[in-house]
């Protein structure tokens, strides 16, 4: 069982807020996804290598200079900015 | 080959002269507003870009220039593929108003082909669904019965092309988004083997997962789009040289192939769609194929095993929204910290924040040997089990999902009932491998039917031909166009 505490804590790494009324149905939520997942530990597994299940294979480029992109475009994205910075006020 | 494509057969249209690239955009246009009220397929449409490239490609016909198959095709891109220029959103909150300043490498690839884009399409958010109800634009609804949804992820795209209002789209399948909502809106899903298709500006879910693919009204159409997309790419690290093209291997005899069906997909799979599935098979047989039953016991924790490492890569992918770059910001915090927790509790949905929850979760101390060490353990173990069986058998075939398009509002329900529902696409994405569904009838409720064909890694012309002879063979017992958007 996953306690209220637990996910205070998960959501606090993860940078989420959870509101005092969310809190009972969330831990209900979760709880059944992690009895869910918790399924995998009910069978035996051999030890893999799982660095590169993919088997991938590193392709090698040149490295040449290459344009990169406009400062000015990349902040237009931005909630807030100056003078080419992005912007957070310290205080609201 | 070109009996059953749209494609070819818009490329001939415009080719003779019968209708302009302009007029065929301005009809597709015209229907995607129309239809878009009632199947919310598109969450934006971009008229002016589509315009443009038809009337270049107008321009290009009458000089009697060489034209690229896809050039003047109305299409539609999953709306997590960076467009630049044009706002990109996955359909969340908290990336309403971004605008990405370069493009998708395969938006690139068919840019450069003259595609015409009509809109971006519609998906659950960030790609985390099966019922595209986690759209913060809302659901987009099956062409076959708008009672019930068109799946997910990429059910805006799988809409699009079922419901005539573009001739292919590009969606994303992580576990299954692409060749679920093929199967439920009754057309052609292709999630390509893992390597094969460039993900560079598709906004990342499961970066080990991820993989782009066409959806579209036959094989034929599907072989089209991925020898065009299907090409090496210098800016995906994950992009692989080995992809081979596939168009050219359709019609090939398949005598003798041999077909194997796991036991372990047949099981708690709806009667009506496993009487289709064994219809299917019988087609096969009658083309000369060995039908193999033989037993994958792995497959059986491949749902959880999908759910956690996905998960895990997700909330590590999601970390980097944080109101401070781009997207959403909220409008009251004290401090940094708060500002960050508030903008992604609001900008999230609930879904996206369980995954992300669900993700720190098993990556967190004291939890991560029990489940992300162990999931990627039992990974292996499947990756194995999949090279076992190509040993032994060319082409797998197995239902794309294990019931027909849900009724509207289905992720009302239990989060846990939800994943379930993937059981019989998880497996390919976890080992790589290539996947196609194509429709094999229907169910008792009338809806569409997948059939689900996969293949071993890098396979997309043998896997394609396989899905092409049963398309010829049985597309007019299996397939039912709708009457709704574009007919030409």
């Amino acid at each position: 069982m996953v306690t209220h505490e637990e996910i205070m804590k998960i959501a606090r790494l993860a940078k989420l807020s959870v509101k005092p009324e969310e809190l009972d149905g969330l831990t209900k939520d979760m709880n059944s996804i992690i009895n869910f997942a918790d399924t995998v530990n009910s069978v035996a597994a051999a030890d893999s290598d799982f660095d590169n299940l993919n088997n991938l294979a590193n392709v090698f480029r040149e490295d040449t200079v290459v344009p990169s992109f406009d400062r000015e475009e990349i902040l237009k994205n931005a909630p807030n900015q100056e003078d080419g910075y992005f912007l957070v006020r310290r205080k609201m | 080959m070109e009996q059953y494509s749209l494609i070819l057969k818009l490329g001939k249209l415009l080719r003779s002269g019968e209708i302009s690239c302009t007029e065929l955009t301005q009809k597709f246009l015209s229907a995607a507003e129309k239809e878009n009220k009632r199947l919310n397929a598109f969450v934006k449409l971009t008229p002016e870009t589509a315009l443009k490239t038809a009337a270049e490609v107008d321009r290009k016909l009458a000089a009697k220039e060489e034209l690229p198959p896809l050039a003047g095709i109305p299409m539609t891109l999953k709306d997590n593929i960076s467009t630049n220029g044009m706002e990109t959103t996955c359909c969340s909150k908290i990336l309403k108003g971004y605008v990405p300043i370069y493009d998708a490498t395969v938006w690139k690839i068919l840019k450069e082909q003259h595609a015409v884009l009509l809109g971006k399409a519609n998906m659950d958010e960030f790609a985390m669904g099966s019922s595209c109800e986690t759209s913060c634009f809302g659901g987009a609804k099956n062409p076959h019965n708008t009672q019930r949804v068109a799946g997910g992820s990429s059910g805006g795209a799988a809409c699009a092309v079922a419901g005539n209002l573009a001739a292919f789209s590009l969606g994303s399948d992580t576990g299954g988004s692409i060749r679920q909502p093929a199967s439920f809106c009754g057309i052609v899903g292709l999630k390509p083997t893992y390597g094969a298709v460039s993900r560079y500006g598709l906004i990342a879910y499961a970066s080990s997962f991820d993989q782009i693919g066409p959806l579209t009204q036959s094989v034929a159409d599907s072989a089209l789009v991925y020898d065009a997309i299907a090409k090496y790419d210098p800016m995906d690290s994950t992009s692989s040289k080995k992809a081979l093209p596939a168009f050219s291997s359709l019609g090939k005899d398949i005598r003798g192939i041999k077909i194997g069906v796991p036991k372990e997909y047949l099981e708690g799979i709806r009667e009506d769609v496993k009487s289709a599935l064994q219809s299917a098979l019988k087609v096969y047989e009658s083309l000369g194929a060995e039908i193999v039953e033989f037993s994958m016991p792995s497959i059986k924790y491949s749902l959880p095993v999908y759910y956690i490492l996905a998960c895990a890569e997700a909330s590590s992918n999601l970390g980097r929204y944080d109101g401070i770059r781009y997207g959403y910001r909220t409008d009251h915090y004290a401090d940094r910290n708060e500002m960050i927790c508030k903008t992604r509790s609001e900008g999230f949905g609930a879904e996206v924040k369980r995954r992300i929850l669900l993700g720190t979760y098993v990556l967190s101390s004291g939890y991560y040997d029990a489940f992300y060490k162990k999931a990627q353990n039992l990974r292996g173990t499947l990756i194995k089990a999949f090279e076992d069986a190509f040993a032994h058998c060319d082409v797998i075939a197995a239902p794309t999902v294990p019931m027909t398009a849900f009724p509207l509002n289905f992720t009302a329900r239990d989060a846990v009932e939800t994943y379930l529902t993937d059981i019989c696409t998880v497996p390919v994405n976890i080992a790589g491998l290539p996947g196609i569904s194509v429709p094999c009838g229907f169910g008792s409720d009338s809806m569409p039917v997948g059939l689900q064909l996969i293949g071993a890694r890098f396979s997309e012309p043998a896997l394609l031909n396989t899905a092409f002879q049963y398309e010829q063979a049985a597309r007019s017992d299996v397939f039912r166009a709708v009457e709704t958007g574009v007919a030409l």
